[in-house]
């Protein structure tokens, strides 16, 4: 499935590899192997320079984006007041930018807040970016200067930003003809992205407020400065020193831009429009993201292609129904998810299709293979599972009535227990629930729960008597292993430590399974978990 | 090609134009009235007196404070040449008093040409700056002092303020300090101690008259007629500049654009667009460049951003705000997702999609800050129940749904109840 589009490629790249996305990859590991000597041409991209029409052609529905922009960078060396570009993620803000002035052929640099996640390592990548300094073995990877102050790197940023400034009019000086590495202009542009991440950095926002205040503080006529943002100028309005700059916005994306983008770089058009008149506008009304579409896509396009012998071939009316009507069962399920996991069995349904052509009766039945997944996890890792579960639900007042030595029997007692409450009360506790989500739990609850369980399990299923030590354990050897799951579990996010509670001082979790989960891997142990959920 | 050559030269001499402040402040500054007139006044009084003083100047963000400033040092500069040594402070680089100590004495140390020790502490910085400001009394030679964003300065202990302020008073020193700030009330920031030994002047920056931003749009759009620019292309271009300028419309459009910020970077910010939308072609300004300048840079973002949401974050967001409406002070996903379901029961339609994808919707707005989080605590609980709100009014929200090119019926009927 080619239906990624390249500026996908280059969103988070470095600028060596999002110049060329075709021959990326030959020319980095060139760069690795031999030791190059960065030169002033580096600030611009290297290879050919694009043309403004290929430049439009590569960026569907973003013409107008595309000559704002070029409008507001202005002609060669004509000073620039800071622009803000912001839109959604995955709209093409950033690729937009790097092309753009791979088609002006100007120099800039370029550091992201995402790749450098923190100040210091912002001020010096920008740094080292414009000492042309490489990390590498040699120098042990460290940076050409040590900066964590703003104050720091006004200072070095002045310093760097005239030398090679200079550089680039010494450039002009020696050679005028105008051949294709050599960056035109001697403006140098700064471009910041992912700046909402900012936010999270420093509560107390002076470094939102020095980035914002960066030109008027270097004071250059020959810097340019780009900021991009996926969070609209209205979320940085409550700092306190903050200056609007010139706004570019690139909006969503339209159901029609939308077709243009993914059917770019389809080797079948009429098919995949076929099939995008069926899908598009379904997942459109639940997301309108590049990067999500693409990627829901392109298992469904291969289930829409299942049925047709020749992929090349062109769909009729007749064919189109009839695909449909094969393809419709899969919409509804696939719309509801979010990923989808190609789980074993499936994967190996698919290669016995490849193979014999024949596994296309068992595919069919999608929407079970969720339910068949299978968790690969230990059966005393399961129990765990459950009883954090029932321990981060159930209220820890119930516990001794639910787990007395006859097990789940008593679902009697509990019913009326539940009866008794008023209506009143019971929709503020649910209320309640649901804002509190999950509760808290000490370890010594959980094992004590898991202890009934696993003991509980044994009475009913006599029969099941595989490989579970812990139960013939008895209490001494089962705690070492069942502290280690636990451990496992918490590594694995399925329970949560949280803070310790101030009056026991001992440490509480809480399970973050969600109830179908957690009844799932009850199914698999034949576990009977309804009976020992509390229902309010 | 001619004209499209000689509108690019005059496009990058506008554009340069307004990306220096000095060009832009110096018309403004003739009068004798003028925030220029009188802090040249105040500044060069006390080089000429060689005392001692202290300025505030305030007004709001972008009004031209420091440019003003610059204006007058540069000038004083160049009438005292020898006399005047400037320290230039910024509050949002140097409000620690330690980084602030060291700038000094680096700067001080550029200035004279000695040599800066970077591993000085910050007590041999500030006897060295006290050292140096009293060679610099005794030698007749004034330092001043600006201090960009001023109230920062003003945070924590004061101990700069208090230091520089302090030997003022007792080394038989010519110092000036600058203080600039957009907070009016600077000065009710300082310490007592601090407030006694600084001198009460204060400059008041205003938003330009109408007069002023007549003659600005004037100064800064107009091409010289003795440039390198062809005269007759020069003279063509002032006048069609003229009869835009004196169009009603366009005097309709700078109001409008002011009416919401009126300073002077605000306006240099719209030039700038209407600037880079020129036609190089025909190569004079239009008055659809302004036009286009005004409908780019005036943006409702929150608007925009309703109008990026899919039909299911606009179901979210519409569920939210009739828990709101209903009084339900705190809320989080799961109890966002109870109303979507009722909502789903009473008006059965194909928009019902499962929690997971309801979740991924959810990130999305929360990404795009149209709801936050309601506090920052809580960050070991997962997302769905953590408590959020609505970022967007309801007013907002209303505009938002009915300019949405294809937003379900049911919605706007959810919303209006």
């Amino acid at each position: 499935m080619g239906n990624e589009e390249s500026p996908q490629i280059t969103r988070r790249a470095t600028r060596l590899s999002s110049s060329t996305p075709v021959t990326s990859n030959e020319v980095e590991t060139e760069k690795i192997t031999k030791p190059y000597k960065l030169t002033v041409n580096d600030f611009v991209f290297g290879g050919e320079k694009l043309s403004f029409n290929d430049l439009l052609s590569s960026f569907p529905a973003r013409g107008n984006q595309i000559r704002e922009l070029l409008r507001l960078l202005g002609p060669v060396n004509s000073p620039m007041l800071p622009l803000f570009v912001y839109g959604d993620p995955s709209t093409g803000k950033t690729s937009t930018i790097l092309q753009i002035f791979r088609h002006l052929n100007r120099p800039f640099v370029y550091a992201s807040c995402l790749t450098c996640y923190s100040l210091q390592i912002l001020f010096e990548s920008v740094l080292d970016q414009l000492l042309l300094h490489k990390k590498n073995a040699a120098n042990g990877y460290s940076s050409a200067r040590r900066c964590v102050k703003p104050s720091d790197f006004v200072n070095f940023l002045r310093g760097d930003l005239t030398s090679v400034i200079e550089k680039l009019k010494s450039l002009k000086k020696v050679g005028p003809n105008k051949s294709a590495g050599k960056p035109s202009g001697n403006m140098l542009y700064l471009i910041f992205d992912n700046l909402e991440l900012i936010h999270e950095w420093d509560k107390s926002s002076t470094a939102l407020s020095f980035m914002f205040n960066l030109y008027d503080v270097l004071k250059m006529h020959e810097v340019g400065l780009i900021f991009i943002s996926n969070t609209s100028p209205d979320t940085y309005y409550s700092n306190m020193g903050y200056t609007e700059h010139v706004p570019v916005y690139f909006p969503e994306y339209t159901e029609d831009d939308l077709r243009q983008i993914l059917m770019r770089n389809q080797p079948n058009r009429k098919l995949y429009s076929s099939f995008l008149d069926v899908v598009l506008r379904p997942f459109c009304r639940t997301t309108r993201r590049v990067d999500e579409l693409s990627t829901a896509f392109s298992p469904l396009f291969r289930k829409y292609c299942e049925p047709l012998s020749d992929l090349a071939s062109v769909p009729n009316e007749e064919m189109k129904r009839r695909l449909f009507s094969h393809f419709r069962p899969h919409i509804a399920p696939s719309l509801n998810e979010i990923f989808w996991v190609p789980s074993k069995s499936s994967t190996e349904a698919e290669t016995n299709k490849d193979t014999t052509l024949k596994g296309s009766t068992r595919k069919s039945e999608v929407g079970d293979h969720f339910a068949q997944i299978d968790f690969h996890m230990s059966t005393s890792a399961k129990y765990l599972l459950i009883s954090a579960f029932l321990a981060s639900r159930n209220p820890a007042t119930l516990d001794a009535s639910l787990f007395d030595s006859t097990g789940g029997s008593d679902s009697r007692k509990r019913k009326r227990k539940a009866s008794e409450k008023s209506i009143e009360q019971k929709e503020v506790a649910e209320q309640e629930l649901l804002m509190k989500g999950p509760g808290t739990f000490p370890l010594e609850r959980l094992l004590a729960i898991f202890q009934c369980i696993t003991s509980a399990a044994d009475s009913f299923d006599e029969d099941e008597h595989e490989n579970d030590d812990l139960r013939a354990g008895g209490d001494g050897g089962l705690m070492s292993d069942v502290l280690l799951q636990l451990s496992s579990l918490c590594n694995a996010n399925f329970i949560i430590k949280g803070g310790s509670c101030p009056l026991e001082g001992s440490t509480r979790y809480r399970s973050t399974v969600s109830e179908d989960l957690a009844l799932k891997v009850a199914r698999s142990l034949k576990f009977p978990l309804p009976n020992y959920l509390y229902r309010r | 090609m001619g004209t499209e050559n000689l509108a690019e030269k005059a496009q990058i001499l506008i554009r340069s134009r307004l990306c220096s402040p000095n060009f832009i402040f110096k018309p403004l500054s003739d009068s004798p009235d003028s925030n220029y007139s009188k802090l040249k006044f105040i500044i060069s009084s006390s080089i000429m007196e060689a005392c001692n003083n202290s300025i505030l100047l305030l007004g709001p963000r972008g009004s031209g404070k420091v440019a003003v400033l610059e204006l007058v040092l540069s000038d004083l500069l160049e009438e005292y040449p020898d006399t005047i040594t400037v320290i230039r402070l910024n509050g949002l680089l140097h409000s620690e008093d330690n980084s602030a100590l060291k700038e000094i004495a680096r700067q001080l140390c550029m200035e004279h040409h000695l040599l800066f020790s970077k591993m000085a502490s910050f007590d041999d910085n500030s006897q060295f700056m006290i050292a140096m400001l009293r060679e610099c009394g005794l030698a007749h030679k004034t330092v001043i002092f600006a201090l960009d964003e001023f109230d920062l300065f003003a945070q924590g202990k004061q101990r700069l303020l208090y230091s520089l302020l302090d030997a003022m008073q007792t080394v038989t020193s010519q110092a000036v300090v600058v203080g600039v700030s957009c907070r009016l009330d600077a000065d009710q920031l300082l310490e007592k101690r601090v407030r006694s030994r600084f001198s009460h002047r204060k400059l008041l920056f205003l938003p330009p008259s109408k007069e002023d931003v007549q003659r600005l749009l004037e100064h800064i759009l107009s091409l010289p007629m003795d440039s390198s620019l062809a005269c007759d292309y020069a003279a063509e271009f002032n006048e069609k500049l003229q009869s835009i300028l004196a169009d009603k419309r366009f005097k309709e459009i700078i109001s409008n654009y002011l009416n919401s910020n009126s300073t002077t970077n605000h306006l240099l910010r719209f030039l700038f667009i209407a600037i880079s939308n020129m036609d190089l072609k025909s190569g004079f300004l239009s008055l659809e460049n302004f036009k286009a300048a005004l409908s780019s840079i005036q943006r409702q973002p929150k608007q925009e951003c309703i109008k990026d949401c899919s039909i299911l974050e606009l179901y979210i967001l519409v569920c939210m705000k009739r828990l709101e409406v209903r009084e339900q002070n705190s809320y989080n996903f799961s109890s966002v997702m109870k109303e979507y379901k009722s909502v789903h029961d009473s008006f059965p339609t194909s928009d019902y999609y499962a929690q997971n994808v309801c979740l991924r919707a959810f990130e999305h707005l929360l990404q795009r800050e149209l709801i936050c989080f309601a506090d920052n605590r809580g960050h070991t609980q997962s997302i769905e129940f953590r408590q959020v709100k609505l970022v967007v009014s309801y007013a907002e929200l209303q505009e938002g749904l009915k300019s949405y090119r294809s937003c379900p019926a049911i919605l706007l009927k959810l919303i209006d109840r």
